[in-house]
């Protein structure tokens, strides 16, 4: 069991061995997951991961080192091991980090049920319903249904004196359809997570979770793929989500721009985006994943990235701060004690504005309307703008009415063309997170969330065959 | 230290009375050095013991494991497996964990320069490919590069069979290259993964990263329509791995997720295309004596002049079908269920070199990346992926740069034509793929 007192004497430890500044994180993470596949139990895992990663700073050069054992000796190595990598790292450039406030706090996600701690019996047992469930629809030819249930405990000390404590728990079901129509088979999934306890597993209705899902794989693959070309595109909230994070998210966050790798890059105070479009990135939001505090421990801020399409600032850790002559916005985030912090973003989405939905749909004589439900994701290229996402099952707009479905829908676009677009924004908020997945960069895995409104685009490219 | 706890872990499980136990533990030893525009940036170092441990009561199966710290860590990982094994409901198609552990014989998977984890020498390596780029261009300049080693000693065993060990090394340079000129600006990205240094050479791939980010400034995009298109090999892998890999993985085949089910024997690709999986090539990442559950690895046509010749397995999905693994068990992390999955990928070479594909395309575009390939769906077979760097070719000539342009089409259809070419040339990509490059006569682009 990690604690802050073991924590205590690590920092006590390397600032001893000659560290000027250190940084100590203990983390403790358990990952239970459950799958059913067409109709057999394929894996019931728990994975469990301790660490400790310590950053020692010695005259501009910083050095970062972890170990899986926290025996004594192990925990010397590392100690010793950060303050000679520091050492190396000072001889061939220096770095200074931003300020950050001394903070002490502990944030702990509140559950009743701990999931981790329910009969395996009770969660197999609801697993296998769910996916027999759906084995038995019709022209459902294979289904995989997942659980998710994770704890995450962080500690990060510093040797500015604080100490913070970080406890999330999360749940979540995912599930994916296959369903075959003629030579076609065709493939939806969706997935739901709460941050809380296996209560809300309990309470949701996860057959018809899935039998929404499977429908829609039936439908799909009925579908045709769009003609290829450039459209009109109203966006769902999920889509939103996705193209915020990936198309515009990456390219705002600070290691990126101080590398001069981003498309941002010296753009603060210029429009780049449509002036119905203000950014924002939370470490706290309703339906997102919780980061109060990053993994130097500086709070998370409310950030706002896009104020009604100026460009306002960037996301950074304590270092990119310094360079960027920015505040630090607790942007600093790693996946696990494995890996020293990179800039990364936490709640990411665009506010409402006052267009109800069904506004948006008025006047397209022929579009489309992309929709997130069995999306695949997306990616950028943050130095140029360029980016694409794999979409769920969308609809083509005829004459502002929602017609056929059309399967296979990928989109793609340059970030700053795609924003500034943008000439009609809903007030739909929503915004949600996954125990499923996450963001990828420089090889490291983060839980996220995001969303947005629906949003209305006068021009999206969309791939089709 | 690691067969110790495989040891450990299988005589605990013995004691226990599981039907069948097995232990597999993984450490790796690294170092990683990140350089940007600002110089070498950060340097980090560590440690890490994973362990898996796959326990079976009768047909009740479960994985357990994580981080360990110690030896005797072991312990907890295999009793909670038994418990959580108890409380399952029986897998009906469970059969066996593999009876035999062996090993293949194999070659160039470890580099004692890596194993010793030389930082000066790596630094070294960074601080040249951080002032390489604006040294051959002055338009373009590094803006990061990546060096990530690792030492990695694998160890398996089970109630069957005495444990395996081996060791093996990993180097992954990567390398980011801006261009910027008259207010436009272009990316380019190279990646050195394998076991050794043997075929690692700096200058060439900064060289090459440099020629493309700087001919590809003022990109734009090309009408919606269709092309002839040139993928180089970096690209053919993006397209093969999220595509053909599944669709010939015996669990996608079992459970209906293939459109490859039911067509071994029958031509489903143009018969100039022969795809091979070899765990044992030498000097790949994918190269092991043994897979994630101690079975040999093997060399075997999976695609042989476009004619479907099988599947990969790992041992639960051979066993369904009465057959042995073809030694394609493997774990995205220790503690996961195996599943079948490629070893190394190779897709034998043709006539000509890629300049000479290039030469005979009347109207399209050579491929030199594209981002989102990934998402491309194996289910449906629909491929998506969309061109970052690319150069428009007319009557054999490059004319304009191209990006921001979606390639779409089912793989099937798209690799089906009899005048589909690969290149002699061969390259090895991304540490698992050999492979040239291809020639497609027709594929739709949506663009402007």
């Amino acid at each position: 069991m990690i604690n802050v007192e073991t924590a205590r004497q690590v920092l006590e430890e390397v600032l001893k061995k000659g560290a000027e500044q250190a940084v100590v994180r203990l983390q403790e993470r358990v990952y239970e997951a459950i799958v059913y596949d067409t109709g057999v139990l394929r894996s019931y895992t728990v994975g469990k991961v301790v660490g400790l990663g310590i950053r020692a700073m010695i005259r501009g050069g910083t050095g970062y080192a972890y170990t899986s054992s926290l025996d004594r000796d192990s925990v010397s190595r590392a100690t010793g091991k950060a303050i000679s990598l520091a050492r190396v790292a000072g001889e061939l450039g220096k770095k200074s980090f931003a300020p950050a406030p001394s903070i002490r706090d502990r944030f702990r996600v509140e559950f009743r049920v701990d999931p981790h701690a329910v009969d395996p019996k009770l969660k197999v047992d609801l697993v296998k319903e769910v996916n027999t469930n759906s084995m038995k629809r019709e022209n459902i030819v294979s289904a995989v249904t997942r659980l998710g249930l994770e704890r995450d405990r962080r500690v990060v000390l510093t040797s500015e004196g604080t100490e913070v404590e970080v406890d999330v728990v999360g749940v979540g079901l995912a599930h994916m359809a296959v369903a075959r129509y003629g030579a076609v088979i065709e493939r939806v999934s969706d997935r739901e997570t709460y941050i809380g306890g296996y209560e809300h597993i309990e309470k949701r209705d996860w057959n018809a979770f899935a039998k929404e899902i499977d429908e829609l794989a039936v439908r799909a693959s009925q579908a045709k793929t769009p003609p290829p070309g450039t459209y009109v595109a109203v966006v769902d909230n999920e889509v939103v989500g996705l193209l915020l994070h990936e198309a515009f998210g990456h390219a705002s966050e600070g290691d990126g721009v101080v590398a001069g790798a981003s498309i941002l890059k010296g753009r603060v105070g210029e429009k780049v985006a449509s002036e119905f479009i203000t950014i924002v990135d939370a470490g706290v939001i309703e339906g997102g994943y919780p980061v109060p505090y990053d993994d130097e421990g500086v709070p998370k801020k409310r950030t706002v990235v896009v104020d009604r399409g100026v460009l306002k600032g960037y996301l950074t850790s304590r270092d990119t701060a310094q360079e960027l002559n920015l505040e630090p916005t607790g942007n600093a985030r790693a996946q696990d004690v494995s890996f020293d912090t990179l800039v990364r973003q936490t709640n990411y989405y665009a506010e409402p504005r006052d267009w109800k939905v069904d506004e948006l749909f008025e006047g397209i004589t022929y579009g489309i309307y992309l929709r997130g439900r069995g999306a695949m994701g997306g990616q950028v290229d943050p130095s140029v703008g360029t980016y694409t996402f794999s979409i769920g099952p969308s609809y083509i707009i005829r004459n502002g009415e929602i017609s056929e479905l059309v399967r296979g829908v990928v989109v793609s676009g340059n970030i700053l063309e795609t924003l500034k677009e943008v000439d009609a924004v809903a007030n739909d908020l929503r915004i949600t997170t996954s125990v499923f997945g996450g963001c990828g960069k420089g090889g490291q895995m983060v839980r996220v969330g995001d969303g947005g409104p629906h949003i209305r685009t006068r021009k999206i490219v969309v791939g089709g065959d | 230290m690691i067969e110790n706890i495989v040891e450990r872990g299988v005589r605990l499980g013995e004691k226990l009375g599981v039907s069948e136990i097995e232990v597999y533990a993984i450490k790796r030893t690294g170092i990683n050095i990140v350089g940007t525009v600002r110089g070498i940036e950060r340097i980090s170092a560590g440690e890490r013991i994973d362990v898996g441990v796959r326990v079976v009561i009768g047909k009740k199966a479960t994985v357990q494991g994580g981080l360990i710290s110690r030896v005797e860590d072991v312990d907890a990982v295999v009793e909670t497996a038994v418990k959580i094994a108890n409380t399952l409901p029986e897998d009906p198609q469970w059969i066996s964990l593999p009876r035999t552990l062996r090993m293949s014989q194999v070659e160039e998977i470890v580099d004692p320069r890596i194993r010793e984890s030389d930082i000066g020498y790596f630094i070294d390596i960074a601080r040249f490919l951080l002032g390489r780029a604006s040294e051959i261009d002055k338009r373009a300049f590094t803006s990061s590069v990546n060096i990530h080693t690792a030492t990695i000693e694998r160890a398996i065993g089970n109630n069957y069979s005495e444990a395996l060990r081996e060791e093996s090394t990993e180097l992954v340079v990567s390398v980011s290259v801006k261009a910027t000129e008259a207010g436009e600006e272009s990316g380019y990205y190279d990646v050195y993964l394998a076991p050794t240094l043997a075929r690692f050479k700096p200058e060439e791939m900064i060289s090459k990263a440099t020629e493309i980010a700087v001919k590809t400034l003022g990109s734009k995009r090309v009408d919606t329509g269709v092309y002839e298109l040139v993928l180089i090999p970096r690209v053919l892998a993006g397209v093969l791995q999220p595509l053909i890999v599944p669709a010939v993985c015996a669990d996608s085949v079992q459970k209906g997720r293939s459109p490859l089910k039911n067509k071994v024997g029958s031509q489903v690709v143009s018969e100039n295309l022969t795809i091979i999986d070899d765990g044992t090539h030498p000097g790949l990442v994918g190269t092991r004596g043994f897979d994630d559950e101690g079975v040999p690895t093997t060399r075997k046509y999976v695609i042989d002049r476009g004619v479907l010749k099988g599947f990969l397995y790992d041992t639960y999905t051979a066993l369904i079908e009465g057959r042995n693994s073809t030694g394609n068990a493997f774990r995205s992390v220790p503690y996961s269920t195996p599943v079948p999955w490629i070893s190394n990928l190779i897709v034998e070479g043709g006539h000509g070199s890629l300049s000479d594909l290039v030469k005979d395309v009347r109207r399209g575009v050579v491929v030199y990346s594209t981002i989102g390939e990934w998402l491309s769906n194996p289910v449906s077979g629909l491929l998506n992926a969309t061109i970052t760097n690319g150069m428009y070719v007319e009557n054999g000539e490059e004319k304009f740069p191209v990006k921001g342009v979606v390639i779409s089409g089912n793989i099937y259809d798209v690799l089906k034509p009899v005048d589909i070419r690969v290149s002699s040339e061969r390259e090895s990509c991304f540490g698992r793929f050999v492979l040239p490059a291809l020639y497609l006569p027709k594929i739709t682009l949506a663009g402007k």
